[in-house]
């Protein structure tokens, strides 16, 4: 018998049996959206988490840490020759921290870096270039906002929280930094340290401000000086703190770039090799991953429950036609229908139900998830007065998922077609012909 | 065609502690040959259906041996009996036996369907079936819509669908009128003279029995073929 001429008969057979089998099909459609449904918080969950963390860091970067204390050039120059190795930035930290533009005084983590390097490593600028003489710096995208004019006493006093902002802002600098000539005052943070009445400065240029991070709730309010102007702002703040003279010529933030994410494992094991301890993303999604692979197995598990639940509806109206059928499956055994044949037309009645369940649900699981990722940000949002994370969902249908759901409905389908299938081969044909079953 | 030797077949009747073993048939030996018209008749519960039922395969021989047209058909698997079924044996029953869901032409293409023939081919030789048993006009007609004549007709088309060298007919008059009757087993004539189609019929019936070429009596399980007291020469 063509595989054409099962089809045939089947869907006969179902459009005889139209209300039950539509029911069954219902069951499973119910079984199988619900197992997406719950497998993709799980999914949902690990990429919020994933993204989360490679939102922090990229993903073909490794922090270098030295257990012999800081790194020093000797360092950087070993980690640049090792193969597939991008760019080695390095920072080195500068305890001067405030600067001023008229009477705007803002205070930023101030570090130099080796520009070309932090150019390979991806650093990317909103507008400018990079700094090409000493005196020029690069800001982060957000440090205009921490210029501010001074706070007169008792400012905020009697304001309530969102009115004391309001206020501040306006003392804000509101205005392009770029091509502006801020000063830099050679101040120590350190209580031990008495102020001079005369304070140096150095008079920097801002020549490039940094791309805005990718987060809206990140803020970038740093400030990169050249290589050459930290030795000089190191030699103005050591004839403040005499201590700063000795500080010796140690990076305080070492991190490796690989050409691509897949070199990273190679390069750290390299890095590792030399004596170094390593950081990547990398090996911190290990870690995640495997917690939600469990995870969402789990609720794969429970969610196959359901799908098992269904499939005991299948079983049912299978072995209800099958009961239903017996004489014509005694006639049909008569004439010359194998039981392989008798076999194969259940096993696809039964597929077919299955497929139909496993299409909808699918279908009905991806609308929901959609409806529930648009909706959810609005109800937490009237309902708790408060604007979930970015970028939050809680639904999320990888193809992946798809995949799994598919397999399992499928499978759990067919076996519970495959008893009422070989029961439908053991029809005994006298008994059939005689309506005796 | 048809060879049966020492043949023997016994019901279990009852669960399998108290099993009660009823013999039906015993030692039977039966020989049909080619184009031969045999009616095998005998009195209700004399075995002569269990007979046919051994002969079609519906039922396995506890002793004895079946062959049909030279193949040792008493040995074969279930998946072996009903392709031998459906190559080899037609089969006309008292109740038609037809697919209550299925049309006419539905009904007499399904062998034709089972074996795998092409869509095109099974129409042409459906529709010529059906238009030689005179039931063209009816064809997408359900069974419950034609009478007992017609759909004993659909059932003969049927049968005859794949030319099959042997067709089994069991009481096949015992639904029908005697006007219907008597077109059958003229058509039964016509298809053994003309196609050399060999019967082998159970009947109760002496107006059956009389158009075959011999007669033989089963009585309480025992048939001896050549027995001038079992065997009436036409």
């Amino acid at each position: 018998m063509k595989f054409k001429d099962k089809h045939r008969f089947v869907r006969s057979n179902m459009k005889r049996n139209k209300t039950s089998v539509w029911m069954t099909i219902l069951a499973s459609t119910i079984g199988c959206a619900f197992l997406i449904m719950l497998a993709s918080v799980g999914f949902a969950i690990h990429k919020t988490a994933v993204d989360d963390v490679m939102s922090y860091r990229l993903m073909n970067e490794i922090e270098i840490q030295s257990e012999n204390g800081p790194l020093i050039e000797e360092d950087v120059k070993k980690l640049q020759d090792i193969k597939n190795v991008k760019a080695v930035s390095r920072k080195k930290y500068v305890p001067a921290n405030e600067l001023s533009l008229g009477e705007y005084t803002g205070y930023a983590d101030v570090s130099s870096a080796n520009i070309p390097s932090e150019r390979k490593a991806g650093l990317q600028l909103e507008k400018g270039r990079m700094p090409k003489s000493k005196n020029e710096i690069i800001i982060g995208y957000h440090f205009a906002q921490e210029l501010r004019k001074e706070m007169p006493e008792n400012f905020t006093e009697g304001m309530s929280e969102e009115e004391a902002q309001k206020k501040m802002k306006k003392l804000a600098y509101d205005g392009d930094l770029l091509n502006k000539t801020l000063t830099y005052h050679m101040k120590v943070d350190n209580p031990e340290i008495k102020t001079k009445t005369q304070i140096n400065t150095v008079q920097v240029k801002v020549v490039g401000i940094k791309e805005k991070p990718k987060k809206e709730w990140m803020t970038d309010s740093s400030v990169m000086i050249t290589d050459d102007l930290h030795n000089e702002v190191m030699t103005l703040l050591s004839e403040i703190d005499p201590e700063l003279k000795n500080s010796d010529d140690s990076y305080s933030s070492v991190k490796v770039y690989t050409s691509s994410a897949e070199d990273v494992k190679a390069v750290s094991e390299k890095i590792k090799g030399k004596g170094y301890l390593t950081y990547s993303v990398v090996s911190e999604l290990k870690e995640l991953n495997i917690y939600f692979t469990l995870f969402k197995a789990g609720l794969i598990f429970i969610g196959g429950i359901a799908v098992l639940i269904a499939s005991i509806g299948i079983f049912n109206t299978m072995t209800m036609a099958v009961t239903e059928r017996s004489q014509d499956i005694g006639i049909m055994k008569a004439i010359g229908a194998t039981p392989k044949t008798i076999k194969r037309i259940f096993l696809l009645e039964s597929g077919y139900i299955g497929l139909w369940g496993v299409g909808l649900g699918t279908i009905l699981a991806y609308v929901i998830s959609y409806g529930v990722n648009f909706a959810l940000p609005i109800i937490v949002e009237q309902f708790m007065n408060e604007k979930p994370p970015e970028d939050f969902i809680l639904s999320y249908i990888p193809w992946s998922l798809t995949v799994i759901a598919v397999t399992i409905c499928m499978s759990v389908t067919l076996l519970s077609g495959w008893r009422p299938a070989a029961k439908a081969t053991t029809v005994d044909v006298l008994k059939a012909l005689r309506r005796d079953v | 065609m048809i060879t049966v030797s020492d043949l023997s077949y016994a019901y279990k009747i009852g669960k399998k502690e108290k099993e009660n073993i009823v013999p039906v048939l015993h030692h039977v030996d039966l020989h049909v040959a080619e184009g031969e018209i045999v009616a095998i008749v005998g009195r209700s519960g004399s075995g002569k259906s269990t007979l046919l039922n051994l002969i079609s395969g519906f039922i396995r021989p506890q002793t004895g041996e079946i062959i049909i047209d030279g193949k040792k058909v008493s040995g074969f698997s279930e998946s072996k009996w009903a392709e031998f079924r459906l190559e080899h044996l037609g089969f006309i029953f008292q109740s038609f036996q037809l697919i209550p869901s299925m049309t006419a032409y539905e009904n007499v293409e399904l062998p034709l369907v089972l074996k795998g023939v092409s869509e095109k081919d099974r129409g042409e030789q459906t529709i010529k079936m059906l238009k030689r048993v005179g039931l063209e006009q009816y064809q997408s007609h359900y069974p419950g819509e034609l009478s007992g004549g017609q759909q004993q007709r659909v059932s003969i088309a049927r049968a005859l669908i794949l030319n099959p060298p042997l067709i089994l007919a069991d009481e096949p008059t015992g639904s029908l009128d005697s006007e219907n009757e008597k077109e059958l087993l003229n058509f039964i004539q016509e298809l053994n003279e003309k196609d050399g189609i060999t019967f082998l019929i159970i009947t109760h019936d002496h107006e059956v029995a009389s158009i075959a070429h011999r007669k033989v009596e089963i009585r309480d399980g025992y048939l001896r073929e050549g027995s001038k007291l079992h065997e009436v020469q036409r």
